[in-house]
């Protein structure tokens, strides 16, 4: 066991693209943890999709070893977080398994929106937050003016903040010795029973579930057996050890200060969750850790497959994605127009766009998805309460005393000079204006409640193109509000496409109702005949459109040798209408579901 | 006896592609070239007849009733040529006395010296390409002849002895109204042919046209469809019964060659560029008359895209080239041709009838409508989907 006074655990905290994952590739290239021959870059993002999204989707650690200026040899553990808002929690349980974060700002951005919820975070958590300059190569960059910022903004001392450049390796060497230097040493008592925070799991398909864990107090060794404090499941502990840059380093102990991983022979990652403690069976220890809460998911989705036939896929694909995600949540559904699925619960949006992707790309599976929602609460008039997370089950009317939605409170950070759509964006999303505030001279934040409901259809995509890219948006659920619910249901040819009805407030209906008709409309192809695209609430036509009917489809020549050239042709025609569903007599291809997704603000 | 022998034999259609024109017309994407020298053209006839003659003894049980000579433009070609080709046909194959010989011309090439030294050779039918009888259009179109030349050349055609002619109009040309259309038509029409072709412009990429398709007013697909349901209404009325989505025909006069391209029929073609469905293969002459000329001259190969099609891909073929025709699909045909079912096609089909897209035949067969011709790519497309999700034992993807 290292010395405690020889360990440093810290994370890196940063607002999305302002270059985490890159300084944490440089810092494990100076450390000689990876050869930089083989190290693809952002070693640390190991998916596929993290990598093209540039995003981290699951956090990691990693060991360092580091000879620091003084001569002596550091255990430096990085623990890699999220940088999604979709994936808060996850990075409040790594910070609370640190005693120093460093805080990565963008030298041309400055502060924004994540960078102050996440060093909000990391100072609810008591760390030592260590700023640093990032992109300082960049013709644009200020590195006066936001360490002015950082002072300002967050009250941080960042006069003496290095300025680094991670993409080019300069500077490096300086943040490590700041941590070094700044980030106390953990502390903990090696003999006291065991309680280890649970930060992170991964199943692999050999060891089981590998649980990453920062040990708090007393130590786990090989053979014990452990207790996972709030989901009670015990197991016996088969390794434990370090995790490097390009793999698992198995060890006799992980003693209080430390940060590793337990394996245990364990199955699924639901016994193993996030913010959860480990502790001895035979010693446990009196308290959990604080902090844990099980993590509900926000945003409901139904999954189907484009092709019915492969609803075993779908379902082996989610079984497995579920062993590495204890957050998602899923059960079977069926669709009268799209037959078996799954209704899917994520954290956020992003989330549910990360797993249906990897589905489509890891699985291979073509998917159809239906319209995002959040799980309402209903009282009904015999005082009854229902959470309502599929629109199907939406009770009728008649029978609703009392309809509640979730509603978040948003901060939105921007330049002054969007201040005014930003407004106009919130108040058309049913926002409730709480405060402003100067961050400096250039920018505001505002804070808005709001319904959760208004932020995950196209919520962000609009801020960006309102703030030309410059508005950014943080979000926490602060619970249930009253609200004017309603059921829109769309019908095609008069048939009701029940995987197309979604619950929203009901003065949205009306315009919303238009955009969805219109949507439809551009996106189903012409048929042979005319359809009707009608939205109705509770049987009352709201909004139509109609589809006119195709004129002229055919090739008017045919003879010996073009009968291959159109055999293609209507091949690769009937192979369109392959992917699309059958709803009564209309064809609608999966676009037409995305259409309905994303509906554009304008 | 040797009557009878003959009837045993299976019909055969020969096609002869001959690759000369006077001009590109602007919408033309056929396989053509436009010099026409000496020597080339006597090497084109040795290799073609090189090649009828080398394919002659794989046919041995067929007897063939029609010959169709296309092109390019076989009357610029010239009658020699086209004798000497004829010829070589008769040796190789065992041509019936009643076959139906069509040879296609333009009416700025057909003289009486080269209409009658045809007639006398066996070419009983002429497809003749009109387009339009508005000048403008044709010189617009690049069309090398107008319509005066139109009229002297059916009067041609007739003193010649030919009992059956035919004549091609195009509508959806650029700036064209459906009143001018129907004109047209009927003006046409006066020339009393036995058959009519009309097709609808249609602009395909590589040809010049293509390039300038947004500049030129092209009637839009609405105006199209009624040009082309309103030819359907005019030519019934003087009597012309409409066989396929573009032929239409006098009692008894419709194209027998062209038949074979829509009901199955077997039928093998010479020339660069030409197609054969012959003995269960589909294949094609490489798009290139000096490549055509030296692998006929080298015995090398001078196919390309041969396809051996299997019973499944027939039965789609099937759907596809038949409802393109007035004789339509039937189930016990269809049955027994490729034993699958034909119940869940007729559920598609019985939609279209809703819709007047479709109607019955008399022999309680199926045949789409004119509107349903209109949108027959669409209607074959859902009965082919309907086709793979019910044949049984179908591969699943």
């Amino acid at each position: 066991m290292t010395d405690l006074s020889k360990i440093r655990n810290f994370s890196i905290i940063a607002h999305i693209d302002h270059g985490k994952s890159t300084l944490a590739d440089r810092l494990l290239e100076i450390c000689g943890a990876v050869d930089s021959r083989e190290m693809a870059d952002q070693i640390l993002d190991s998916m596929d999709l993290e990598r093209e999204r540039g995003i981290t989707i699951k956090a990691r650690a990693v060991q360092l070893s580091y000879l620091a200026d003084d001569g002596e040899t550091y255990d430096l553990n990085l623990i890699d977080t999220p940088g999604h808002v979709d994936f808060h929690y996850e990075v409040s349980r790594s910070l609370a398994a640190c005693e120093g974060a460093v805080l990565v700002v963008d030298a041309s951005q400055g502060v924004e929106a994540q960078t102050l919820a996440n060093t909000y975070l990391a100072a609810d958590a008591g760390l030592e937050i260590v700023p640093v300059i990032n992109k300082i190569d960049l013709p644009s960059a200020r590195p006066q003016e936001v360490k002015a910022e950082i002072e300002d903004i967050l009250a941080i001392p960042a006069e003496d903040a290095p300025e680094i450049s991670a993409k080019n390796g300069i500077n490096i060497r300086a943040v490590l010795e700041r941590i070094v230097r700044d980030v106390p040493p953990p502390k903990g008592d090696r003999e006291a029973p065991l309680r280890a925070l649970i930060f992170d799991s991964q199943y692999d398909s050999y060891r089981g579930v590998i649980v990453y864990v920062r040990v708090m107090e007393g130590t786990v060794r090989p053979g014990m057996e452990i207790r996972m404090m709030a989901t009670g499941a015990v197991y016996r502990a088969v390794e434990v050890g370090t995790m490097n840059p390009l793999g698992l380093t198995p060890r006799d102990s992980l003693g209080a200060g430390e940060v590793g991983y337990i394996t245990a022979s364990i199955k699924t990652v639901s016994d193993t969750r996030v913010g959860d403690t480990v502790t001895g069976a035979e010693h446990p220890a009196k308290e959990p850790l604080p902090g844990y809460r099980a993590v509900q998911p926000m945003v409901f989705s139904g999954i189907y497959p484009a092709d019915g036939a492969k609803y075993q896929d779908l379902r082996e694909a989610l079984e497995k994605l579920k062993l590495n995600d204890a957050s998602m949540r899923y059960e079977p559904e069926s669709s009268l127009a799209l037959g078996f699925g799954f209704r899917c619960g994520f954290l956020g949006l992003l989330h549910m766009e990360i797993i249906q992707e990897r589905l489509e790309r890891e699985y291979n599976l073509d998917l159809i998805t239906t319209a995002p929602n959040v799980v309402y609460r209903v009282t009904k008039l015999n005082g009854e309460t229902v959470m309502v997370d599929n629109p199907l089950d939406y009770p009728d009317p008649m029978e609703i005393q009392l309809a509640e939605e979730p509603f978040v409170k948003a901060s939105l950070i921007a330049p002054q000079e969007y201040v005014g759509s930003i407004m106009d964006l919130c108040t058309s999303r049913r926002g409730e204006f709480k405060n402003m505030v100067y961050l400096d001279e250039r920018r505001v934040e505002l804070h808005y409640e709001m319904p959760l409901n208004e932020i995950i259809y196209d919520f962000f995509d609009a801020l960006k193109s309102r703030t030309r890219g410059y508005g950014s948006l943080d979000y926490e659920l602060i619970g249930y509000r009253p609200s004017r619910l309603v059921k829109l249901d769309i019908l095609l040819n008069g048939d009701l496409v029940d995987a197309l009805s979604f619950i929203l407030f009901a003065d949205n209906a009306y315009p919303r109702a238009r955009k969805i008709c219109e949507k439809l409309k551009e996106n189903i192809p012409r048929a042979q005949f005319e359809i009707p695209v009608q939205a109705a609430i509770g049987g009352k036509i709201i909004a139509r459109e109609t589809i006119k009917a195709l004129r002229k489809d055919v090739l008017a020549k045919c003879y010996g040798g073009d009968i291959t050239r159109k055999k293609k042709l209507l091949e690769k025609q009937k192979e369109g209408k392959k992917r699309m569903r059958t709803f009564g007599t209309v064809s609608v291809p999966s676009e037409a579901f995305m259409a309905v997704l994303k509906l554009d603000d304008d | 006896m040797p009557i009878l022998g003959r009837r045993d034999k299976t019909p055969l259609g020969v096609y002869i592609h001959v690759p000369f024109c006077r001009s590109k017309c602007q919408y033309c994407d056929f396989y053509s070239l436009t010099t026409k020298d000496d020597r080339l053209i006597d090497r084109f006839v040795d290799a073609i007849c090189a090649h009828i003659r080398e394919t002659g003894p794989l046919a041995p049980g067929y007897r063939v009733d029609t010959v169709y000579f296309g092109g390019g433009t076989p009357s610029y070609f010239g009658a020699d040529g086209m004798a000497t080709i004829l010829s070589a046909i008769r040796r190789a194959f065992d041509v019936t006395s009643d076959a139906e010989i069509t040879f296609e011309a333009n009416p700025d090439s057909v003289s009486d010296k080269l209409l009658h030294r045809l007639r006398g050779e066996g070419f009983n039918r002429v497809s003749l390409g009109v387009q339009t009888d508005n000048d403008d259009l044709l010189r617009r179109l690049g069309r090398p002849h107008n319509y005066a030349q139109v009229l002297t050349a059916v009067q041609r055609i007739r003193r010649a002895g030919y009992k059956n002619l035919s004549l091609d109009l195009m509508y959806g040309l650029p700036g064209q109204t459906l009143a001018a259309w129907q004109e047209t038509l009927v003006h046409v029409l006066n020339l009393a042919p036995e058959h009519m072709s009309c097709y609808a412009l249609k602009v395909e990429p590589g040809t010049p046209l293509y390039d300038y398709k947004e500049l030129c007013n092209i009637p839009n697909d609405d105006v199209q469809a009624d040009m082309y349901l309103s030819a359907v209404e005019i030519l019934k009325d003087h009597g012309y019964r409409q066989y396929e989505i573009s032929n239409f025909a006098r009692k008894g006069m419709v194209s027998r060659h062209n038949l074979k391209y829509w009901m199955g029929g077997e039928y093998l073609g010479f020339g660069p560029d030409a197609s054969s469905d012959f003995a269960g293969k589909r294949f094609s002459v490489v798009r290139d008359l000096q490549a055509y000329i030296d692998g006929i001259k080298r015995h090398g190969p001078v196919l390309r895209e041969v396809q051996e099609i299997p019973a499944r891909e027939r039965a789609g073929e099937y759907l596809m080239t038949r409802l393109r025709t007035t004789a339509g699909i039937r189930k016990d045909e269809y049955e027994n041709l490729f034993l699958l079912p034909f119940e869940p096609l007729e559920a598609s089909l019985n939609r279209c009838k809703d819709h007047a897209l479709a109607t019955r035949t008399p022999d309680g067969g199926w045949r789409l409508t004119p509107e349903g011709f209109l949108v027959s790519n669409s209607i074959i497309s859902d009965l082919l989907l309907i086709q793979d999700q019910t044949t049984p034992f179908a591969r699943r993807r």
